[in-house]
């Protein structure tokens, strides 16, 4: 795991809500698909081994197999009831420090043993419409690995505005608990905590009879240990421990937008601007396209583009001891990423079939701004997928 | 590769084009209601999908999210 990043709750929320605003709810009350399923999807995901690099350790990186559940039923004539279940097997090593090479070149070093670990995680939302297309909505998740484990719960509503308007706002709150394994070889942290606190607002826009697009705005606070107990720095001669700042507020602006082009056919389009208190932004720009076809067969290519500058203090490795922060993880760095997907899907009576698969490759030279000394540890991945789904009506 | 304002600036006239504003009456709203007009057809695929995304990249606030815990390295 990695300490500093996990994902928000209230970002479910976010999703929560964009699926029961109003505007939708009420596009949809003449929607012709199932509301209530059950589902289960197998994911594998393989990152690009550090092949032709120099590194110091296994060159082999991350492989994880998820599997996932869920279920999605009604509870009397309002209520809806979603349960997910997930459980992933993660293996492979991870980038551990970085030490200048020949020229200042950056050479990885990963960690020593490979990684084996899983993650088991439950999460559950109750959304209760009202009427009028007001819709009010609770969730909680809760999810466990060998060393790090997350509660959160939420709270969202949706409300109507106008016809063709609907608001839609919420907040959640998560408290993580982090005991790194074998802290006391490696002196790292032997226990530590980070609260996260996220509240959102948006608004839908029905906008004709073949488009609706929605925009949100959301603002993540997090304060606790925000650093990454696996990893180390560089800094001069010596390795010292990865250490941020400990609190982190987030900001991220989100337009998606939804057009029926044709009969059967579909196009999507998400941005999403965002930045935070450590001095990184980010662009995300996504597009499918979904398009049915004879036979109850339905294909989705899609792209995306992604790219985010690098925090204050964040380098690969560091000349001297200047600062009272500093990071090497690359996720940290400047980097952009191109990635390209496929789903296909088949449905046969109450039964639906899926598969798909999703290749991402990443590189400094697709950053914002000045990407300085290239990352060595920045991940390319391909990632496949298969599922079934059963539709109860 | 940077992203070139002219094109963004393409792809923003011509995903406004299908934004003119017209009064919607509920009997009008068959296509918004389809499947594929979801925010995310399929949640479960989504919800992995931007789990990766969290994990690998630096800044949260993305379009739509799974749920807690890390499982990254």
């Amino acid at each position: 795991m990695s300490a500093a990043k996990r994902p928000s709750p209230s970002l479910t929320l976010l999703l929560a809500a964009s699926a029961a605003l109003g505007g939708q709810k009420s596009v949809r009350a003449d929607e012709t698909g199932s509301t209530q399923s059950v589902g289960y999807r197998f994911n594998v995901y393989d990152e690009d081994s550090f092949s032709g690099q120099p590194v110091i350790g296994s060159p082999e990186r991350y492989h994880v197999d998820s599997q996932q559940l869920a279920l999605n039923t009604g509870i009397g004539d309002r209520n809806t009831l979603t349960v997910d279940a997930t459980h992933e097997v993660m293996s492979g090593s991870s980038p551990w420090y970085v030490v200048p090479g020949p020229d200042n070149k950056p050479i990885q070093v990963l960690s020593g043993a490979t990684i084996r670990d899983h993650r088991s995680a439950v999460q559950a939302a109750l959304t209760h419409d009202a009427g009028a297309n007001d819709t009010t909505s609770v969730n909680a998740s809760y999810s466990a690995e060998r060393d790090y484990h997350a509660a959160a719960v939420g709270a969202e509503h949706a409300t109507p505005l106008d016809p063709a308007l609907t608001l839609a706002y919420g907040g959640s709150f998560s408290h993580d608990l982090i005991r790194p394994t074998d802290a006391e070889l490696y002196d790292r942290i032997e226990r530590a905590q980070k609260n996260t606190l996220s509240a959102f607002g948006g608004l839908t826009w029905v906008l004709n009879r073949s488009a609706v697009v929605e925009s949100g705005v959301q603002i993540n606070y997090q304060n606790g240990y925000l650093s990454d107990p696996y990893k180390l720095v560089t800094v001069g001669d010596d390795q010292l421990p990865d250490t941020r700042p400990d609190r982190r507020t987030e900001g991220a602006w989100l337009v998606r937008y939804r057009y029926a082009v044709t009969a059967d056919a579909a196009l999507h389009a998400d941005t999403r601007v965002a930045m935070n208190s450590w001095g990184q932004h980010s662009l995300a720009l996504e597009f499918s396209w979904y398009q049915r076809l004879g036979g109850d067969w339905q294909l989705v290519p899609g792209l995306r583009y992604y790219a985010q500058d690098s925090a204050r203090f964040y380098a690969p490795f560091f000349a001297e001891n200047a600062d009272a922060y500093f990071s090497s993880d690359y996720r940290l760095g400047a980097f952009g990423a191109i990635a390209a997907n496929l789903n296909v899907r088949k449905r046969f009576g109450h039964w639906e079939l899926t598969a798909g698969a999703e290749r991402y490759h990443s590189a400094t030279s697709y950053a914002l701004g000045s990407s300085g000394v290239p990352d060595p540890a920045v991940v390319s991945y391909t990632r496949i997928y298969a599922g079934l789904d059963f539709h109860f009506d | 590769m940077r992203p070139d304002p002219r094109t963004l600036l393409l792809i923003a006239v011509v995903l406004l084009a299908g934004c003119a504003t017209q009064p919607v009456q509920p009997w009008e709203r068959g296509r918004l209601a389809r499947w594929d007009m979801r925010w995310d057809p399929d949640p479960l695929q989504a919800a992995m999908t931007q789990h990766t995304y969290f994990s690998k990249e630096g800044t949260a606030g993305e379009i739509g999210a799974a749920g807690g815990g890390c499982g990254c390295n």
